[in-house]
C-alpha cells in the first residue's frame, strides 16, 4: 500500500514509480511534483511505470496536472512501459493521449524525431 | 495366613486321584468278572445237560435191553411155531398142544392161539382155538365162532395182510386177563402143489405187560430226574413209570400234567429233539425233557430233569466263584486306595506348601525326603522354580522402582513440554480480527509434535485504534516420538520463537532454521513444518512448507480446500535447503487449519487410516467455524474411541480465522458487508478487504485491480464531499461473487446524488481546457459492465456490475 517515488536526471527528468498510486499516495506523488515542476527548463518529463501495479483517478490527476503545467509552454510528458492494467485505466480517461511509450527505447526514438521537426520544420 | 495366601482348594471326594483310579479299576473289572464269571458258569451248565443227556441214553439202553430180553425170545418162539406150521403143515387137530406149548414155554405169554385162514382149499370152515393161563391152569376158548369173526379184527388182518409178523397196540384187556396186553400176530403159508404159497393162518401171542411195570420200577435213574416208559397209542397210552419217579414227582410237581408233557416229547421225537427245557408253565419249576425212542415195540423213553437240581453243581461253582471274586475286588480295591493315598498324599503336602507362598515370602517348605519317584522330581523341581521366582520378584520390584522414578521423570518433561506450547494469553494478545486455537495429544508422555503462534505488531495502528502486524503461525511434527523427539522439538521450538519473532517470511525462516538444526545433527532427527505469516489488516498469508501436510482453509460456509503450497525438504536432511513460499488471501470469515499426520493416520480398529478426506469432511459438517470448535471437533472425532477412530501418533491442530472490524458476512457464503468508516483510513481499509476477499476467492489479480478502483473512486468521492460539507456520512459496501460477476453496491446517506446524471468532462479537450479532476467517475463508467443508481430510504444506492474473467468486458 506504498508508493516509491525515484527522480532521476535533469532533462528529461524521469520519476519511477514502484507500488501503488492511488487518493492514498497521490498527495505524495504531488509533493514530489511540486520540487520537479519548479525546476527552471524542465521540458521533459517521463514516468516510469514499469513498477507500478495499481492505478486510480486520483495517480492520473498527477499526470494531468504535470502536463498542464509543462505541456502548454512546448515540453512533453511521457509514460513509459506501463503495466497493462496501469495502461487500461490511463487510456479510459484519455489521461495522456500519444505519450504512453512501451519503452525507453520507444521514447528516446520518438525524442529524437520531434527534436528533428523542431530543427528542420517540414 | 495372610489373606493374599490362597488356602489349598478342597477337592470333592470324587475328584481325588484314588477315587478315579477305585472308580476306573471297578468299572473294567467289573464287566470283565461278570462275563468270566457267566462264561464259567455256562459251560459247566452245558457240560451238565450233556451229562443228563448221556445218563438218559443210558437209561433208555437199558430198558431197551430188558425189554427186549423178553420180547425178543417170545418174538422169534412165536415165529418158529409159524414156520413149523408151515413147513410141517400139521392137522388142525394138533394145534391144540402146539398152542399150550407156546404157553409152557414163555410164561409171560397170556394166551395163544393159531386163527385158520378159510378157502385156498384146505379149511372149510374158521377154527381158532384159543388156551389161556387160568389160575395155575390153562383154559380154553373157541374163537371160531360167528359172533367173534376174528377174520375181520386187526390182530389177525393186519398180519394177514401185511404177510409179515406185527405187534399191537397196548390194549387194556377187560375180558380174561384184566391186565395190559400185547398181541404178536405171525402169519403162516402152505406150500401150495405149483410151488406157491398161500396164507394159511395166523399165530398170535398174547403178552401180559405185568413185567414190563417191574422192569421199569427196578430200573435205576440216577440221582435226580422222573421217567416214563409209554407205548404209542390210539386211545390211553401204556405208561409206566421209571424207577424212583412215583416217589420224585410228589417232591417235584405232584400235579404235574404227565399226559401233555408226553405230547411236548412226541413232538420233540417226531422233530428228531432229544433234550429241551420244557415251556414255562408246564411244571411248577422249570425242568428239562429229554425223550428216547425204543425200538422194540415202539416205546418212548421221557425223562423230566428238574433244571435247578441239574444244574445244582453249576450253581454251587458260581457260588464260589462269585465269593472268591468278592474277596479279589475288596483286595484290590484296598492295594488301589493304598498305592492312590501314597502318591496323593505327598502331592496335598507340596501343594499346602506351594498354597502358603507368598509375594514377599517365597520360601517354600517343601519336604526334605528325597524321593525317588515323579514326587521327588516334582519336588525338585518346585523348589527351583521357588528360587527363580524370588529371583524374578527381586528383579520385577527393581524394574518397577526404575520405571517410576523415569515416569516422574517424564512427567515434569511433559509438563515443561506443555510450557513450550503457547500460553492462553497468546491468544488473548491476537488482534481483535484473528480467532486461534490449537490442541497438541501427545501419543506418549512428551511428543515429537509441536505448535506455535504469536503476534508480531508492526507498529501502526489503525484509524480505530486496532494493531495492525502480522500472525506467526507454525506446526511440526518431530521423526519418532518419545523423549528423543521431545529434546529435537524443544530446541526447534526455541529457534521458532527467537527467528521467527522478526516476521521473516517463511521460506527464508524455514531455510535459516534448516541451516541451524541440519548442522552436527547427528541423531539424523528431522521434522517437518507448516509455517505460515498472516497479515492482519489484508488478510494476505504467506506459507511455506518443508515436507509438511498442506493445510486446509473452510470458509464460513464450510467449503474447504487444500492450500496448493510447494513443499521443501524436511528440515534437518538437507545442510542447504530452498524452500518455496506461496501467497495467497483468506476471505473474511475464511479458516486457516493446520495439522499434523496424527489426524490422517489415526487407526480406525479394522487398520484403515482417518484420511485427508475424512478430515476435509469433517471440517465441512462442522456446525460452527470458530477455529475452537473446528479443532473441538476433530480432537472429539479422534481422540474418543467411540468414532472408531485412535491417535497412534502425537496429534496436532491449529486452527486461525481472518474476521476483521467491519466486515460482515452475508446471508450467503459468497456475500460479504464492509461498513467502513468515512475517512481515508476507511476507504483503504475497504480496498484491502476486497482485494482479500476476491483474492481468496481466486479471481484474476486485473479484475481485482479494477474492483479495488472502482470502490476508491467511489468511495474518496463520497468521502471528499462529506469533508467539504463537514457533515458525517454512513457508508457501506456490499461485495456478492456471482459465478461470472462481481456485483459491488454503495451506498451513502448523503444527500441525494446520482453520479451517472452528471455528464462526464471533455476527455478530448485541449490539456490547457481539460479539468485536473472528476476523472473517477468516468473510468468507473468504463470499468464496469452495468452501473445503475438509486435512492432507497435516505440513502444513495450505487450497484456495479462487473465481469469475473479477464476479458469479459
Amino acid at each position: 500500500m506504498t508508493l516509491k517515488i525515484v527522480t532521476e536526471g535533469s532533462n528529461p527528468t524521469t520519476i519511477k514509480l514502484d507500488g501503488r498510486l492511488d487518493t492514498h499516495t497521490a498527495p505524495d506523488l504531488d509533493k514530489a511534483l511540486d520540487g520537479v515542476l519548479a525546476r527552471p527548463g524542465l521540458s521533459r518529463l517521463v514516468f516510469d511505470l514499469s513498477r507500478l501495479e495499481y492505478l486510480s483517478s486520483a495517480g492520473i490527476r498527477c499526470f494531468v496536472r504535470a502536463r498542464k503545467a509543462i505541456e502548454p509552454k512546448g515540453g512533453k510528458v511521457a509514460i513509459v512501459n506501463p503495466q497493462p492494467g496501469v495502461r487500461k485505466v490511463l487510456e479510459i480517461v484519455k489521461a495522456i493521449p500519444g505519450g504512453i511509450f512501451a519503452s525507453i527505447e520507444e521514447l528516446d526514438a520518438y525524442l529524437d524525431e520531434m527534436q528533428r521537426k523542431v530543427r528542420d520544420p517540414d | 495366613m495372610d489373606s493374599t495366601a490362597t488356602p489349598p482348594r478342597r477337592l470333592r471326594s470324587f475328584r481325588t486321584v484314588r477315587a478315579r483310579l477305585l472308580f476306573w479299576i471297578i468299572a473294567v473289572t467289573i464287566p470283565i468278572y461278570a462275563a468270566a464269571l457267566y462264561m464259567s458258569y455256562d459251560a459247566t451248565a452245558r457240560t451238565l445237560e450233556t451229562g443228563a443227556e448221556r445218563d438218559v441214553d443210558e437209561l433208555a439202553a437199558r430198558l431197551a435191553t430188558r425189554v427186549d430180553a423178553v420180547i425178543r425170545p417170545i418174538e422169534g418162539g412165536i415165529r418158529t411155531v409159524a414156520y413149523q406150521l408151515e413147513e410141517v403143515d400139521p392137522p388142525p387137530e394138533q394145534y391144540a398142544q402146539r398152542i399150550r406149548g407156546i404157553l409152557l414155554a414163555w410164561p409171560d405169554v397170556y394166551g395163544s392161539t393159531i386163527a385158520v385162514e378159510v378157502g385156498n382149499g384146505a379149511n372149510a370152515r374158521p377154527f381158532a382155538p384159543y388156551y389161556y393161563r387160568h389160575g395155575a391152569d390153562l383154559a380154553f376158548s373157541d374163537l371160531a365162532v360167528d359172533s367173534y369173526g376174528y377174520r375181520q379184527l386187526a390182530w389177525y388182518r393186519r398180519a394177514a395182510d401185511s404177510g409179515l409178523p406185527v405187534w399191537s397196540l397196548p390194549y387194556f384187556d377187560t375180558g380174561g386177563g384184566n391186565a395190559w396186553m400185547v398181541t404178536y400176530s405171525v402169519p403162516f403159508y402152505r406150500k401150495l402143489a405149483d410151488a406157491r404159497r398161500a396164507m394159511a393162518g395166523v399165530v398170535t401171542a398174547d403178552l401180559d405187560l405185568n413185567w414190563v411195570k417191574t422192569t421199569s420200577a427196578n430200573a435205576s435213574l440216577g440221582p435226580i430226574g422222573m421217567g416214563w416208559l409209554s407205548s404209542p397209542s390210539v386211545g390211553e397210552p401204556f405208561v409206566v413209570p421209571i424207577g424212583a419217579t412215583a416217589e420224585r414227582i410228589g417232591k417235584f410237581d405232584a400235579s404235574m400234567n404227565r399226559d401233555a408233557i408226553r405230547k411236548i416229547g412226541e413232538e420233540m421225537l417226531a422233530k428228531k429233539v432229544t433234550f429241551r427245557l420244557l415251556p414255562r408253565g408246564t411244571t411248577a419249576k422249570r425242568a428239562y425233557l429229554a425223550a428216547r425212542n425204543l425200538e422194540t415195540l415202539g416205546w418212548q423213553v421221557m425223562l423230566v430233569i428238574p433244571k435247578a437240581e441239574l444244574l445244582a453243581e453249576a450253581r454251587e461253582l458260581l457260588t464260589r466263584q462269585l465269593l472268591l471274586g468278592a474277596i479279589g475286588l475288596i483286595l484290590l480295591i484296598a492295594a488301589t486306595s493304598a498305592v492312590s493315598a501314597g502318591i496323593a498324599r505327598p502331592i496335598r503336602a507340596l501343594a499346602a506348601a506351594v498354597g502358603k507362598a507368598r509375594e514377599d515370602e517365597l520360601d517354600l517348605e517343601l519336604p526334605e525326603t528325597p524321593r525317588r519317584d515323579e514326587i521327588g522330581v516334582l519336588t525338585e523341581a518346585l523348589r527351583r522354580m521357588g528360587s527363580s521366582l524370588r529371583e524374578h520378584i527381586r528383579l520385577r520390584a527393581q524394574s518397577l522402582a526404575e520405571q517410576a522414578r523415569l515416569e516422574h521423570d517424564l512427567k515434569i518433561a511433559a509438563s515443561i513440554q506443555q510450557s513450550m506450547l503457547p500460553m492462553r494469553a497468546a491468544a488473548a494478545d491476537m488482534p481483535a480480527s484473528i480467532q486461534i486455537a490449537a490442541a497438541l495429544l501427545p501419543a506418549k508422555q512428551v511428543g515429537g509434535d509441536l505448535y506455535d503462534y504469536f503476534f508480531i505488531p508492526d507498529g501502526g495502528v489503525d484509524a480505530g485504534g486496532r494493531r495492525d502486524g502480522k500472525v506467526f503461525l507454525a506446526i511440526g511434527d518431530v521423526s519418532d516420538k518419545g523423549i528423543p523427539a521431545a529434546l529435537f522439538m524443544a530446541r526447534l521450538s526455541a529457534l521458532l520463537r527467537v527467528m521467527g519473532a522478526g516476521g521473516e517470511p517463511p521460506d527464508r525462516l524455514l531455510a535459516a532454521i534448516n541451516a541451524r538444526l541440519s548442522e552436527g545433527n547427528d541423531a539424523c532427527m528431522f521434522v517437518t513444518i507448516g509455517c505460515a505469516l498472516l497479515d492482519v489488516a489484508t488478510g494476505r498469508i504467506r506459507y511455506a512448507s518443508a515436507g509438511h501436510e498442506p493445510p486446509l482453509v473452510r470458509d464460513a460456509k464450510g467449503a474447504v480446500r487444500s492450500l496448493a503450497a510447494e513443499n521443501g525438504p524436511a528440515i534437518g536432511i538437507e545442510a542447504v535447503a530452498d524452500y518455496q513460499l506461496w501467497e495467497g488471501s483468506m476471505a473474511p470469515g475464511d479458516a486457516l487449519v493446520l495439522f499434523t499426520d496424527g489426524v490422517t493416520e489415526a487407526e480406525a480398529q479394522d487398520g484403515s487410516l482417518f484420511g485427508l478426506d475424512r478430515l476435509i469432511e469433517l471440517l465441512r459438517e462442522a456446525p460452527d467455524g470458530h477455529p475452537a470448535a473446528l479443532v473441538k471437533q476433530v480432537v472429539d472425532t479422534i481422540g474418543a474411541h467411540a468414532s472408531g477412530f485412535h491417535a497412534t501418533d502425537d496429534l496436532t491442530v491449529l486452527a486461525v480465522r481472518w474476521n476483521p472490524h467491519g466486515v460482515d458476512l452475508g446471508t450467503d457464503v459468497t456475500h460479504w458487508h464492509i461498513q467502513p468508516e468515512a475517512s481515508d483510513a476507511g476507504v483503504r481499509q475497504t480496498q484491502q478487504w476486497l482485494h482479500g476477499v476476491l483474492a481468496a476467492r481466486e479471481v484474476v489479480p486485473d479484475r481485482i485491480a479494477d474492483a479495488e478502483l472502482i470502490a476508491e473512486e467511489l468511495l474518496t468521492n463520497i468521502v471528499k464531499a462529506a469533508r467539504i460539507e463537514s457533515r458525517r456520512v454512513g457508508l457501506s459496501v456490499d461485495c456478492v461473487l456471482m459465478p461470472a460477476e462481481i456485483v459491488l453496491t454503495v451506498r451513502d446517506d448523503g444527500p441525494g446524488f446520482d453520479p451517472l446524471a452528471h455528464p462526464s468532462p471533455n476527455l478530448d479537450a485541449d490539456i490547457a481546457d481539460r479539468p485536473i479532476g472528476g476523472l473517477g467517475i468516468p473510468l468507473v463508467k468504463q470499468i464496469a459492465s452495468d452501473l445503475s443508481y438509486a435512492r432507497v430510504d435516505g440513502w444513495n444506492v450505487l450497484e456495479i456490475r462487473l465481469g469475473r474473467s479477464p476479458d469479459s468486458n
